[in-house]
Parts: structure tokens; sequence; C-alpha cells
């Protein structure tokens, strides 16, 4: 039987690290997804998400909530991603278009798929930061607004506001697309 | 909302929840910086500690006690005073056993070193905050011991090597205790 967050936490601080990696596979998949697209780019995903993992597991002490592990993992790479993207801006990159984040879609869709998925992701990077985050967590990472409030600190109007935006945005820059 | 406007959305969202997969590689990388930060907690004599190794140096005891230059054993992952803990006879080290316990009403240490606490020489240790340690003369040599919580439950040291053979059929760690190099 698979054995719990809480149970793989209670291990990891008491001393057996290999429980660690355990944690570490669970939600390698699961979070990459929210930071390819939140980052636009595999390379800073992959650091950000790294970046995240060795963080949670130097303050695991601070994990209150151990069988929500994976809910605070996330609260932290969320912090990742916008400490990575305004790291970004700082240094006058935009928001990268990788084919290396897209390479399950290619090898598993047809041309076009891969192509609408592609503007997809220049779409997403041409919103602002606020928003994408604000529309990953809720459409794609499928959280209520109050979740979403607690791990940005950010109030729930403000959220609602950014998705609306976000969205209205998406519609436009992609409704040539989807009508093509 | 526009029928149209719906179903974009709709495959916006379709379209970036599907999965995106890590190489494992990603994973080996992760254990590499875990394994390295556990690699310093143990020569820092923290192993297995990690929930309460900030609150230990900032307790007035502890943090004397870490002032006074603790040394820690690294292989071991057991801190040893070398200098204030209590005065060991020839041939002893003072060593400090450490475990963390947070909802244990008692915890104490017995091993070979005290002939497994049979005749009610097992070492009582002290609570800080769930973190439960006492400092003892052990003679040098290879020990085996383990701690037993609330009299009743034995358990290994999780920051020590297992011992092979287990006394009595429980679980036991592995202490060696080396000669002071003053």
């Amino acid at each position: 039987m698979e054995s719990s967050d809480a149970d793989l936490v209670t291990r990891v601080l008491h001393g057996d690290v290999n429980a660690y990696g355990a944690l570490v596979t669970r939600y390698r998949d699961r979070y990459a997804r929210y930071a390819v697209h939140m980052l636009g780019n595999r390379e800073d995903a992959e650091e950000a998400l790294q970046d995240a993992f060795t963080r949670a597991y130097r303050s695991l002490a601070r994990c209150e909530e151990p069988e929500r592990f994976g809910a605070w993992l996330f609260r932290i790479l969320v912090n990742r991603c916008r400490t990575s993207g305004a790291r970004r801006v700082r240094r006058g990159q935009t928001f990268v278009h990788d084919e290396g984040a897209l390479m399950n879609a290619s090898q598993e869709h047809p041309a076009e798929q891969t192509m609408w998925r592609e503007e997809i992701e220049r779409a997403l990077g041409e919103l602002s930061a606020d928003q994408r985050e604000a529309f990953l967590l809720k459409y794609v990472e499928d959280l209520g607004y109050d979740e979403m409030s607690e791990i940005t600190g950010v109030g729930v109007s403000a959220l609602k506001m950014r998705v609306m935006r976000a969205c209205d945005r998406l519609r436009t820059l992609l409704r040539e697309v989807h009508s093509a | 909302m526009p029928e149209w406007q719906r179903s974009t959305l709709e495959l916006i969202v379709e379209e970036l929840q599907r999965p995106i997969r890590i190489d494992e590689s990603f994973d080996r990388r992760v254990m590499v910086h875990v394994r390295r930060t556990y690699a310093r907690r143990r020569r820092r004599g923290v192993a297995g500690l990690m929930a309460s190794a900030s609150r230990i140096t900032h307790h007035p005891v502890w943090a004397a006690a870490v002032a006074a230059g603790i040394v820690a054993v690294a292989t071991l992952g057991i801190v040893r005073g070398r200098q204030h803990a209590p005065v060991a006879e020839v041939g002893h080290e003072p060593v400090q056993f450490v475990l963390v316990a947070p909802t244990a009403k008692s915890v104490a240490v017995v091993g070979d070193f005290n002939d497994w606490g049979l005749n009610d020489s097992a070492l009582v240790a002290t609570n800080h905050e769930g973190v439960w340690s006492v400092t003892a003369p052990v003679p040098t040599g290879v020990h085996r011991y383990a701690y037993v919580v609330n009299g009743k439950d034995w358990v290994a040291d999780p920051s020590a090597p297992r011992s092979a053979a287990d006394d009595f059929g429980m679980p036991s760690s592995v202490l060696v205790v080396e000669g002071s190099t003053k």
C-alpha cells in the first residue's frame, strides 16, 4: 500500500532521507505542469520545481499539516515561480516559448493540435504574470478562490478580476486561431 | 457568454491540463541536494532533528552547549560535548543522545554500556519541546543501544546505523565511541 504524505513526512523528519524521494516522485509531474505554463520554458520550470523541493525539505519541520504536504509544497512552488519570473523580467527577458515544454504534446497529438497548443502558450505569455498565475490556478489547477487567496496572499475580489481579464485576453488572442 | 467563447475557454483549459512529464533524472538531481543538506545536518549533529534543530540553538541551555563547542560524530549523528559535558571517567567519553519524539511522555536510553537498563540504570532523557536528550559518559568502543519510549516502546536511533544483531529481538543501533584526542 502506498504511504500517505503524512507517513512519508514523519519518516523524513526522523532521518529517513529516502522517504523524501517518494514525495518528489509523487509531486514531480503534477506540479511541473504549473511551473512550465507559468514560466514558459522547461529549463526555468525545472529549476523552480527543484528549488521548491529542496526548500520544502529544509523547512519540512514547518509543515504544520503533513497530510497536506502537497498543498504546502505547491505554495512554495508558486512563490518560486513568482521569484523566477521577476528575475527574468529584471534580466530583460520575456516569456519564452520553448519546444521542450511542448514535447509531450508533440509526441502525442497531431500537428494541428501541437500548433494550437503553441498558440495557447504564446497567448499565455502575453498575459501579465499576475493574470497568468490567477488563470492557471483557477482553471488549470482547478482551485477555488479561497484556496487561491491563501496561496497567493491576494484578495478574492482581486483574483476574480485577474481571472476575468486573463480570460478576456486569451479569448481575444486566440479567437482567430480557434476560428481558423 | 456566447457559445464560441465558452468553448474556446474549454479548449484552452483542456489543452493546458494535459500532463507534462519530467524526466526521472530530475528526482536524482533533487535528491543530490537533499542528501547534501542531510549530510551537513549530520555533521552538525542534527540528523533526523529537522523539526527542532533551530529551536535547540535558541534554548538557553542548548545555546550554551553550542557556544561551548559541541562536536558531532559525523558517522552517527550523535552529538558529543568534549569540553563542557559531564566529566567522564578515564576511558569514557561524554555522548549526547538525542531523539525527536514530540508526543512521548518519557524517553530513556538503554544499551550494552548500562546493561540495557536491566538494573534501573536506564539513562532518562530530558524533554526540550519534543526533543529528548541526555548526556552520559560511555566507554570507548563499539556499543549497541536503543531508546525506550513511554517505558515500553523500544526504538532504534533513526539517525544511526542499525545493529545487525538486535538484542532481545528488539531494534537497536550502533554507536562507536572514540577516545579523546586531547
